[in-house]
This record gives C-alpha cells, sequence and structure tokens, in this order.
C-alpha cells in the first residue's frame, strides 16, 4: 500500500476555531497513524484584560463585572469576590442571604453540568439523547429565568447578602423542577451504566491517573474522577455548606465516562442540598441593605464552582477601585491535564476527551 | 481547630534563614487563612520544597505592584529662615520599605503563592525590587508553569529557572510588562477595529509586491 513516500508522523491542528470546541483553542497535536504522540496547547485567543480592568471599576462594579467573566459558572465569580470583600470589611451575611447563596449556587451547578453531559453524549454520537439531555437541561434554565429573570447571568449575589428573594410559590415551583429533573437524572445515570454506545466510546478514554492527578494540581469533577477526594464545600466551607447534606462523589479511573457520572451524582447531590436549603430557609433580610466602604486589605477566598476550586485574591486600598484583583478558575489547572488524557488516544476521541474537562476558556484567559 | 502543621511556623522559620513574618486567622467555619512574608526572595524555593513535602497543592500565584504609600502631607506653616536648613534634614526620606526591606515605592513587586494544604490556606509572600528575578516553581509544582508564563508577560518580573518561558496569552509581537503601563484603548483593541486592520493588511501587501 505505501508505495508513496507518506510520512507516519503528523502534526494536525485541532482548534483554535474547531466544530467540537465550544470556545477557542488551539491544540496542536502530533500523531503517529491515528494515535495521538504529541500535545502542545496554544492559548490567548479570548484574552480580554478584565483583571486590569477591575482596578478601573469600584468595588460595587466589580460584582457586575466579575459575573461577566464567564457564562456557566458565573455565580462562583461575584460570590467568590463578593465573600473577599466581606472578609475584608468585617461584613456578616445575614442567615437568609447564605442559604439563598447555596441555592444560586447549586442551581448553577445543575444546569452546568447538564450541559456537559448532555454535549459529552452528543460527540459520542448519540443525537437523539443529546436532545432529550438538553430538554431536561431547560427545565434547569426555565428555572433561572422565573427566579432571577435571566438564564446564564443571574445577578443574585451582591457584597453583603444576595439579591433575590424566594417566596411560598417560587419555592413551591422550585420543587417540583427539581422532582422532575431528579426522575430524568437518576435515568441518564442508568443509561450511561448500561448503554453500549456511551460505554464503548467512554470507558478507559481519556485517562488521568491518581499520581497525575496530584501533579498536575487538576481540581473539581476532573481531580474526584480521578481519585483526589476534594470538594472546596467540604474542605473550605462557605455560605451554608457546612450545615447542608453534602456528598463529596468520586470515582477512581480517571476516565470519560468517570467525570460524566461524577457530574451526574453530583446534579443528585445538588438537588438534596436544594431542598434543604429551601427546608431550612430562615427568617429575615437577605442582605445587609447597605453598601459601606471597603477599607484597605487584603484576602484569599475559595469557592466550589461546577469545574472546581475558584480562588479570589483581592487587595484594597483608600480608593474606592481594588488595587488588585486575581482569579484562578478552576479550568486554568485542568487544561495541563489534558497533556496526560490524550496521550495515545485516538484522533477521533480527541474532540470528547477535551469537552471530558468541561472546558472554560473563557474563565481561563479573562 | 487548623488542619495546618501545629509547628509550620517553626517549619517555615527553619527553610527560609532570612526571617519570615507569619500570621493566620481561622474564620467562623473552622478554616484558616495563613500569610508567610518571606524577608529573601531567595528562600522561597526551600520554602516551597518544605511545603512541597507537606503535601501542599500550589493553588494560584498573584503577582502585584504595590502602589506606593500616599505621602503625608507636611504643614510647612513656619520659619522661613529655616528653610534651607530642614530642607537637608528631610532629603533622605526614607522609603518605606515592605517586611525584609525591599522598599515600596511603587515600582518593586510582591509575588504571592498561593497554597491549599488540606483545606486550609497558605500564602507565601516574596517582594521583588524592579529588575529583579524570582526563581521558578514549576520544577516543583508542575502548576506554576502557567502561573509564571502570564507572570512574565504581565510583569516585568524575570522568572529563572522555567522550563518553558514562552507567551501564554499574549502574542509575542506584544510588548511585555503590559500591567506596567497604559496601553491606549485604540492600541488594544486595534484588530476590532475594520478600518485600522484593513489599512495594516494593505501596507503588508504593498510591501510584500
Amino acid at each position: 500500500m505505501s508505495t508513496h513516500n507518506v510520512p507516519e508522523t503528523f502534526s494536525i491542528p485541532v482548534g483554535p476555531l474547531h466544530v467540537a470546541l465550544e470556545e477557542p483553542m488551539y491544540f496542536k497535536i502530533d500523531v503517529q497513524g491515528e494515535t495521538v504522540s504529541h500535545v502542545d496547547i496554544n492559548a490567548g485567543h479570548a484574552h480580554r484584560g478584565i483583571e486590569y480592568l477591575t482596578t478601573k471599576r469600584s468595588m460595587y462594579q466589580n460584582v457586575v463585572l466579575t459575573e461577566r467573566i464567564c457564562s456557566l459558572c458565573s455565580n462562583s465569580h461575584p460570590q467568590t469576590f463578593a465573600m473577599a470583600a466581606e472578609k475584608i470589611a468585617g461584613i456578616e451575611v445575614p442567615e437568609r442571604g447564605i442559604y439563598l447563596r447555596s441555592v444560586a449556587d447549586e442551581m448553577k451547578r445543575i444546569t452546568s453540568h447538564l450541559f456537559n453531559v448532555a454535549l459529552l453524549v452528543h460527540l459520542v454520537g448519540y443525537e437523539t439523547y443529546f436532545m432529550h439531555m438538553m430538554q431536561v437541561r431547560e427545565i434547569g434554565q426555565d428555572m433561572l429565568e422565573s427566579i432571577f429573570g435571566n438564564r446564564q447571568d443571574i445577578g443574585a449575589m451582591c457584597i453583603g447578602g444576595v439579591r433575590y428573594d424566594l417566596d411560598d410559590k417560587s419555592i413551591a415551583y422550585i420543587k417540583g423542577a427539581l422532582a422532575k429533573i431528579e426522575a430524568e437524572v437518576q435515568d441518564f445515570i442508568k443509561t450511561f451504566k448500561t448503554n453500549g454506545a456511551i460505554l464503548r466510546r467512554t470507558k478507559g478514554v481519556g485517562v488521568l491517573t491518581h499520581a497525575d492527578a496530584i501533579t498536575c494540581g487538576v481540581v473539581g469533577p476532573v481531580a474526584r474522577a480521578s481519585g483526589v477526594d476534594y470538594d472546596v464545600r467540604r474542605e473550605a466551607p462557605y455560605a451554608a455548606y457546612d450545615r447542608l447534606p453534602l456528598v463529596v462523589h468520586g470515582a477512581t479511573d480517571g476516565d470519560v465516562w468517570s467525570r460524566a457520572v461524577v457530574r451526574l451524582e453530583e446534579i443528585l447531590t445538588s438537588i438534596d442540598i436544594l431542598r434543604a436549603c429551601l427546608r431550612d430557609l430562615p427568617d429575615g433580610p437577605v442582605n445587609i441593605n447597605d453598601r459601606p466602604d471597603i477599607p484597605p486589605g487584603q484576602a484569599v477566598t475559595r469557592s466550589e464552582a461546577p469545574r472546581g476550586e475558584v480562588i479570589y485574591y483581592l487587595r484594597t486600598n483608600d480608593t474606592p477601585q481594588p488595587e488588585r484583583v486575581k482569579w484562578r478558575v478552576p479550568t486554568f489547572m485542568n487544561w495541563d491535564g489534558l497533556r496526560f488524557m490524550l496521550q495515545d488516544a485516538k484522533v477521533a476521541d480527541i474532540a470528547m476527551i477535551v469537552n471530558s474537562i468541561d472546558p472554560c476558556l473563557s474563565c481561563t484567559e479573562r | 481547630m487548623s488542619r495546618l502543621p501545629q509547628d509550620l511556623e517553626a517549619r517555615l522559620a527553619a527553610a527560609a534563614p532570612a526571617g519570615v513574618e507569619f500570621s493566620a486567622e481561622t474564620d467562623s467555619y473552622g478554616v484558616t487563612v495563613a500569610w508567610c512574608g518571606l524577608a529573601a526572595a531567595a528562600d522561597l524555593s526551600p520554602v516551597a520544597a518544605l511545603l512541597k513535602e507537606l503535601g501542599a497543592r500550589l493553588s494560584m500565584i498573584t503577582c502585584t505592584m504595590p502602589s506606593a504609600p500616599e505621602e503625608e502631607e507636611e504643614d510647612e506653616d513656619d520659619d522661613d529662615s529655616e528653610d534651607g536648613e530642614e530642607k537637608a534634614e528631610a532629603a533622605p526620606k526614607e522609603t518605606p520599605k515592605s517586611f525584609g526591606g525591599t522598599p515600596l515605592d511603587g515600582t518593586s513587586y510582591e509575588i504571592d503563592y498561593h497554597f491549599d494544604i488540606a483545606g486550609d490556606a497558605l500564602t507565601v509572600i516574596a517582594y521583588v525590587p524592579q529588575g529583579g528575578g524570582i526563581p521558578s516553581l514549576t520544577p516543583l509544582f508542575r502548576n506554576a508553569d502557567w502561573h509564571e508564563r502570564e507572570m512574565m508577560e504581565l510583569y516585568a518580573v524575570a522568572v529563572t529557572g522555567h522550563p518553558d518561558p514562552r507567551r501564554l496569552f499574549l502574542d509575542a509581537s506584544v510588548d511585555g510588562a503590559v500591567l506596567e503601563r497604559l496601553v491606549p484603548f485604540s492600541t488594544l483593541v486595534n484588530a476590532a477595529s475594520t478600518k485600522g486592520l484593513w489599512e495594516r493588511l494593505l501596507a503588508g501587501k504593498k510591501g510584500a509586491a
């Protein structure tokens, strides 16, 4: 067959704009036949300089700005930023506000995880099931729109609490929506454990070993699927997580399948947490109803976004603008894991493996 | 109930012979946030090696350029005659210094290494004067890689011993240290201005032909 002098080793570009990637990232992939031998990641296609911009905005404007860094974890940014400001100023968030923060957090987590797992099914090639999963996610998106008035940037957080409240009617509505999602997600897990098409494409594919996960410092479901038992909600609680029924899910195989199943199981836990929040929701104000000046100081705060640990460093001075705001999103850490996951993978699996870290580029590059 | 080792401060001090400035605070959730300033930036490597041994995870690296503390207004209300003498006395005006003696004149850097130890946070702070450098942590903590590359393109900090010191987000054609100077908006969005982009393309074409 090889009468022509065709080299066995190629270098193929995946991205920056690629049908299977939602956001621009450029992978320079060396392949030997059908097998990946080396991966180079080239970032910078969505770098917007938001870190610089935060120092030109007041503390209160930055709550709005940080929400716009990303869409799927848009709630985690202003929340962690507000936590840092509250720490510096010694602001105590009212009890009801604390619970409502967890409510917003978990609602966003449900829709974020469903989006990622649905896309995985799409990349597997199981289109009808993909559409069904997105339809279920739509219940969650409707829930966000009904409660917050927006599907993505929900504008729930403010320094000193939250900007929304729930009444009996909305609580009953959320409970109804959760019941629908729960039944469907239980079905998804069953399907993931039995469906031949999904199992064949995702089991044992894109493996990140426990040791490599520690070396790369990956976080979130990517780490937990590789046996790293870490969840900020449990290790460093915030909002109301110290009194909610949190179960940290994990797996040991570290493959695409494990990461998807960990996310699906986390949705069920999010539903349990939401129910507990709605049951125990204390009365009282939802925020401090004040905009105090934030004194000079510095703080480090963390929270568990859908993709893992978000960390914020905030330094303030005598001016209304912060002196420095720096944050690191979970995906920033998780890209490196791809080098290990893609090693010796098949070309046809590249898009699926990239999707399995639930990449968020706008977050990474700011 | 901190999850940090009981003797952490002593061990940090032993690893950093030039001295450390340690403080820790535990919040109502029982989460401890500790800060450790280093008197000498050269002590960073042994301190990082100690933290690696303790099983710490590097979470983030922040580089900042702290602004100089505002000068206090002096009330010059009397004695014109002694003016010359007074000035001579006040001339060697003390620049405020960080812990360890790096001048805080608005040109030096503060580099914060945020670690996670079993859920508690420890921030190691190194001070680097303008034109100075800091050893790379990438050989110890693989995930310091991108943080250090980003730091190198945002500030004129030299990171020594980095295995792959390429640009991370910014193109190689962009001048470095972008957070240290004013980049006009029109320059920043060069490619977003249709006319400017066309003009550049046409000029390039002419040059090529």
